[in-house]
């Protein structure tokens, strides 16, 4: 009798461990259905928030393969400023748009690179290594900008629209109901992201080298080359991400991106606490960044001080990371 | 473990209740929402506690939103009060940055205004001080005061809209004057634009070691002049004559002014007449009047040693 209480209180908590990140996120979404009965649970507002949510979605889900190979990126969100910047001037200087976003994504793709020989080749410490680049594209990012923000007529209209348009759904009110174009983009970079690492050998022998990178070495795993990979893929979703970021603004600032990199790793480290052994996977990364999403859409809603939001923010994340942990030390 | 996971869960719904309780509007009173990225620069502050106490005079609820930097973010949080039904806007920041979010108050009849935004575009109005005429007052100031001759230094910020206005003036301004020659633009980092002023004008300061070899200190706003002078005082070069000049005319300025330091000049925004005459207007609107215009500039004044306290 005694075994069968002990065996159910495991699977309890086991359950609890997994699921309890989501319960709280779905605690969350009763909430504000419970108090803004109106506005909160609507399609538009949900579609909304997709939205609002799809640049930091492309940022973690990317940076989710850094951190599977226990590393992490620092410099994803100056990328996406400076590649915003590369793509507005080209723009700007009458580039057509697929050679801008060609060229971007290229730049994308070789900060990745350069972040990923300076830590798999190199051996510096991510740290290190991410936050000189953080620092350096930042500076290039001005400095191509002459620190000025690109905006108006330099940005072509067919570009600055896609940020802002989708796939007509219908109407509820009289007012037209879309899908959005930059929803549909970050579902796709999930559903790339998330191929890739689950599905893939690739993707399994990365989540070998963040388990032991070492004993992966022994077994013939090329570690520095596939951690170069993952940080050129996070290069690369921080490029998408710029240009998304432009799209939707229909302008480039020099520092537009820069916050986009610390709720990258919140979300990270949210999604983190939905797996038995806390090692990152894409479908709880989305989960993080849908938590961070509708906090601030939700308390938006509820006219909630902007820097009590913070403070709610700081500690639920704290929290929940906290409860997961605890579990599993327990455990 | 269970147990501790309820106790938080119970402790953040109360607090959320009760959060939400204080903040919701009864049903009559109107809604304005305030955003912006700016809320941690003083002047932004000032015009937003402005108009919160003159607007809750008025009966509004007034719900501020401060996005830290962030345009994207800002973006999200205007279709957010657009989803919420509040009846009026306010932004303060260029309206063409954040395209998305105007959009959607635009299809949704939901009226925007511009408090010091710098562009009109998707708002019934903008409230502002008229920068180009600011940086026009500041800058003659020190090619006067120089007599036309003279090694300046500038801060300048080009990415927020209204603060590139006055650095474009300021600097045509030094380039039509032949005998003054721009020792070196500083781009100000915000946020922490004393620190980092402080830290440029030591670091030209050092490098221009001569007497005399700056003259004067053109900021595009106070914050980056209180740091050059704190710079020119720390290294003992107050006595050289270095005249600074910034715009906004703050407390710590005012009282730089008054004391009668290096800085000598600075030009007050009416940042209660910007506030008060946005809230008029907000007024006028909702109550079915026809705006006039567009743009309302509220007139701004030279601050200097006669006038600073």
């Amino acid at each position: 009798m005694r075994i069968v209480i002990i065996a159910s209180r495991i699977a309890h908590r086991k359950w609890l461990r997994k699921y309890g990140t989501a319960i709280g996120f779905l605690g969350v979404v009763l909430l504000f259905w419970a108090l803004k009965p109106t506005t909160f649970m609507t399609l538009p507002n949900w579609l909304n928030i997709t939205q609002q949510v799809s640049i930091l979605c492309v940022v973690a889900f990317t940076m989710t393969a850094v951190m599977v190979v226990g590393d992490f990126d620092l410099s994803v969100g100056t990328m996406a400023s400076l590649v915003g910047i590369t793509a507005a001037s080209l723009m700007k200087s009458g580039q057509p748009i697929p050679v801008a976003i060609s060229v971007a994504l290229l730049v994308g793709v070789l900060g990745g690179v350069v972040n990923g020989l300076l830590v798999a080749y190199a051996k510096l410490p991510p740290f290190i290594a991410t936050l000189g680049t953080l620092t350096a594209f930042g500076g290039l990012a001005l400095y191509i900008s002459g620190g000025n923000t690109i905006y108006g007529r330099a940005i072509p209209q067919a570009f600055g629209q896609f940020g802002r348009n989708g796939i007509p759904l219908g109407s509820i009110d009289g007012r037209a109901v879309n899908l959005p174009n930059l929803t549909i983009l970050s579902a796709t970079v999930f559903a790339a992201v998330w191929f890739t690492l689950e599905k893939t050998v690739f993707g399994r022998r990365l989540y070998a080298i963040g388990s032991n990178a070492e004993a992966s070495r022994l077994v013939g795993i090329r570690v520095r080359m596939l951690k170069l990979l993952a940080f050129a893929i996070s290069g690369l979703g921080a490029a998408i991400a710029g240009l998304m970021l432009t799209s939707r603004l229909a302008s480039a600032n020099p520092t537009q991106g820069d916050g986009l990199m610390l709720n990258a790793i919140a979300a990270v480290f949210l999604g983190m606490t939905m797996s038995e052994q806390g090692e990152p996977h894409v479908l709880g990364t989305l989960l993080g960044v849908l938590i961070l999403g509708v906090l601030a859409n939700g308390l938006t809603q509820l006219q909630i001080n902007t820097y009590i939001q913070q403070i709610l923010t700081g500690s639920i994340i704290i929290t929940a990371v906290l409860t997961g942990s605890l579990s599993r030390r327990r455990s | 473990m269970v147990r501790g996971v309820r106790f938080l869960l119970a402790v953040g719904l109360v607090l959320s209740l009760l959060f939400a309780g204080s903040a919701t509007a009864q049903d009559d009173e109107k809604v304005v929402a305030v955003l912006t990225p700016y809320l941690a620069s003083a002047t932004t502050q000032i015009m937003v506690e402005q108009f919160e106490a003159y607007g809750n005079t008025k009966g509004w609820k007034v719900n501020v939103i401060d996005t830290a930097g962030d345009l994207a973010a800002l973006d999200s949080r205007i279709q957010d009060v657009v989803t919420q039904n509040v009846d009026a806007i306010v932004i303060s920041a260029n309206p063409e940055l954040v395209p998305a979010g105007i959009e959607s108050a635009n299809g949704a009849g939901i009226p925007v205004f511009g408090m010091d935004a710098g562009s009109t575009l998707g708002l019934e109005l903008d409230v502002t001080s008229n920068n180009y005429q600011m940086a026009a007052a500041t800058a003659s100031y020190i090619v006067d005061r120089l007599e036309g001759v003279g090694r300046v230094v500038m801060f300048v910020h080009p990415p927020y809209a209204p603060v590139q206005k006055r650095g474009v003036i300021a600097q045509s301004i030094f380039d039509n004057t032949p005998d003054i020659e721009i020792v070196d633009q500083v781009f100000v980092a915000v946020p922490g634009p004393i620190e980092n002023a402080r830290n440029a004008m030591e670091n030209l300061l050092t490098a221009n070691p001569e007497p005399g070899s700056i003259n004067a200190v053109w900021a595009a706003w106070d914050e980056p002049a209180i740091g050059a002078l704190q710079a020119i005082q720390a290294a003992g070069r107050e006595n050289e004559g270095i005249v600074i000049v910034g715009i906004d005319a703050i407390g710590p300025a005012r009282e730089a002014i008054a004391e009668g330091s290096n800085f000598e000049a600075t030009i007050a925004q009416d940042f209660v007449g910007i506030a008060q005459t946005l809230a008029d207007s907000i007024e006028q609107h909702l109550g079915g009047a026809v705006l006039p215009q567009k743009t309302l500039y509220v007139p701004a004044t030279l601050v200097n040693q006669s006038n600073a306290q």
